[in-house]
């Protein structure tokens, strides 16, 4: 009876190995699949154009920094950038901060309007960009802001809300309510209660929140490519696409572009790997 | 001197109405950015505006009927629902199974798991360049790798082939949206009590089937949110295809989505004239298309989450 367990775990052993062999291949394979491309990529933005042809896997014979710096001179680099960062922060900081007001206002569903107004801006996650994307252009130009960060900053903080609504309801109804009682009793306004006591406490939820919209307004594509048409007021994914359009050539430029437009997002990731991973899931669970 | 210094009671408005000086702000930026665009979209769909000038005339639900029978739309709808259902197989197969190798806590686990993620926080531009390194007939590096490892037979214009162009954009996708379906499954993964597992080995049960039929039932929260996300990610296609085979989906139309398609009827292609640009018809596509989606979004939610209760 004993020799039996023995045998099999002898087998399983062996098992053991090899599975645990293959598992790490396969995560090694897939790893290699996502930073390969990513290191390629690297190594081309320092190329000069013929590389790209005579030795297109190597690394470059000749590092040309200067494509860095022709990208933020001729591929606009030095107004894309800059808009992207403006763009992003004015929008996320206003965005969040009012969604988290309105979650605030509506976490007591006993509320008058508090349900409907709650399913009304969820809502807005199914509305799509391409129906009122004119009717918005029209409205910005209305209102003379075409032509300015405005009419991106402006449509970004709205279209913020639904998820910053989505996720923040909940934590703002989760709140102790005796500690905004104790406040009122105290002789606080609701304007201080909200400012000194809701918003601290809901400070994990606002990261999320702001690195779930941060992360798509900075990469926003279609958005920028119908309101945004000089570079003057371009962010960056469209800054490079219309680059590409009149310099198709030009791929040291491409890449360096591409980098630059890439890593203060991935500087950031590694920074607070955690948050973004649960932030983004918080809002895509949801959702 | 103490009745002074307490605040005066709120009026009944302000008890019934105060919570909504909150929302006020936030919905005026909601109102003048969403609902009334919306709205003129919705005027606008019912008739034959171009999108320019003052030419227009109302033609009621012309539009609408329109689509029913227009061939591009079906053919657009039709390449994505291949990529939604090429995505959603690779997430729950490929996505799935890398979470359940992460969530045995191998050695290295926090690096893959910050690699593996990686491409979701990236722009889906940035994506389509990156590809277009590995895979453009000029500059491409697989093509020449190929033949370098004595494979050149399977070199190919990967991006101008009718038979592999849409396979590569189901690719890309794939390398930029799997972070979502490991870092979902694993967190599901995470949730599940150790005691059921422990509980189905003591009655015997061996690995696999511990996994089917303890661990796999719990992740059905996972497996609905992934599927929605999925199925909206992939109906909203737009910038991949915009970077990698253009604006018009090429070839011959063999990559083209609907976003592609709303965006060229709406606002005109690269090769389109501006007479060719129908901005109502556009608007009525988006429309019948959100209201589709919402529709479909909410069966799905409905089915998945039945599912849900009686795993």
């Amino acid at each position: 009876m004993s020799s039996a367990p023995q045998l099999q775990r002898s087998q399983s052993d062996f098992g053991v190995f090899v599975g645990k062999t293959a598992r790490t291949a396969v995560l090694v394979v897939a790893s290699l699949w996502v930073l390969g491309p990513l290191f390629f990529m690297v190594i081309a933005s320092f190329k000069s154009v013929p590389e790209f042809f005579i030795n297109p896997f190597g690394l470059p014979k000749e590092w040309k920094i200067e494509n860095y710096s022709r990208a933020w001179t001729d591929a606009q680099l030095s107004l894309t950038l800059p808009n992207t960062i403006i763009v992003t922060t004015v929008a996320v900081l206003v965005s969040t901060f009012l969604a988290t007001m309105i979650a605030y206002g509506l976490s007591r569903k006993e509320k008058k309007f508090a349900m409907g107004l709650y399913t009304l801006f969820v809502a807005g996650l199914l509305v799509p960009v391409h129906a009122i994307i004119l009717p918005l252009f029209i409205v910005l130009k209305a209102v003379g802001l075409f032509g300015t960060l405005l009419a991106l900053i402006v449509p970004y903080i709205a279209m913020g809300l639904p998820l910053g609504v989505l996720v923040l309801t909940p934590i703002a109804a989760a709140l102790p309510r005796d500690l905004v009682h104790a406040a009122r009793m105290d002789g606080a306004t609701e304007w201080q209660i909200f400012i000194r006591i809701v918003l601290p406490l809901m400070k994990p939820g606002l990261i999320s929140v702001a690195i779930l919209n941060g992360v798509w307004m900075w990469n926003e594509f279609f958005i920028p490519l119908i309101l945004a048409f000089k570079p003057e007021v371009q962010t960056m994914p469209v800054g490079i696409v219309s680059f590409i359009g009149s310099y198709s050539t030009e791929w040291g430029l491409v890449f360096s572009s591409v980098v630059v437009s890439t890593l203060p997002v991935v500087i950031a990731y590694l920074l607070m790997t955690r948050q973004f991973q649960s932030g983004l899931t918080a809002g895509a669970v949801k959702g | 001197m103490t009745q002074a210094t307490l605040p005066k009671p709120p009026s009944q408005f302000s008890l019934r109405y105060g919570h909504l000086w909150f929302v006020l702000p936030g919905f005026l930026f909601f109102l003048a950015v969403m609902l009334l665009p919306l709205a003129f979209a919705f005027g606008v769909s019912m008739t034959n505006w171009s999108g320019l000038g003052n030419d227009l005339s109302f033609v009621g639900l012309a539009n609408y009927a329109e689509i029913l029978t227009y061939y591009p739309f079906y053919r657009a709808a039709f390449h994505n629902a291949v990529i939604f259902i090429a995505i959603l197989i690779f997430q729950h197969t490929i996505g799935l199974y890398l979470a359940v190798l992460l969530n045995e806590k191998p050695r290295f686990m926090q690096f893959y798991r910050t690699v593996l993620f990686l491409p979701v926080i990236m722009s889906l531009v940035a994506t389509g360049f990156v590809w277009t390194l590995m895979l453009s007939p000029n500059i491409g590096l697989v093509n020449p790798m190929l033949e370098a490892i004595g494979l050149g037979f399977l070199a190919g214009q990967w991006l101008s082939q009718p038979g592999t162009a849409l396979a590569v954009i189901v690719f890309v996708t794939a390398w930029n949206s799997m972070g979502w379906s490991i870092i979902i499954y694993l967190s599901g993964l995470q949730n599940v009590p150790e005691e059921l597992k422990q509980a189905a080995a003591m009655d015997g049960a061996n690995t696999r089937q511990i996994f089917w039929r303890v661990v796999f039932p719990q992740l059905s929260p996972a497996f609905t949110a992934l599927t929605v996300l999925t199925f909206i990610g992939t109906f909203r296609t737009f910038d991949v295809v915009y970077v990698l085979t253009g604006p018009l989906g090429a070839p011959n139309f063999g990559t083209d989505v609907l976003g592609t398609l709303i965006y060229r009827t709406a606002f005109g292609g690269s090769s389109f004239s501006s007479a060719e640009i129908r901005f109502a018809f556009g608007v009525a596509m988006a429309l019948l298309m959100m209201v589709v989606m919402a529709a479909i979004c909410w069966g799905l939610i409905r089915i998945l989450r039945s599912r849900e209760i009686e795993g």
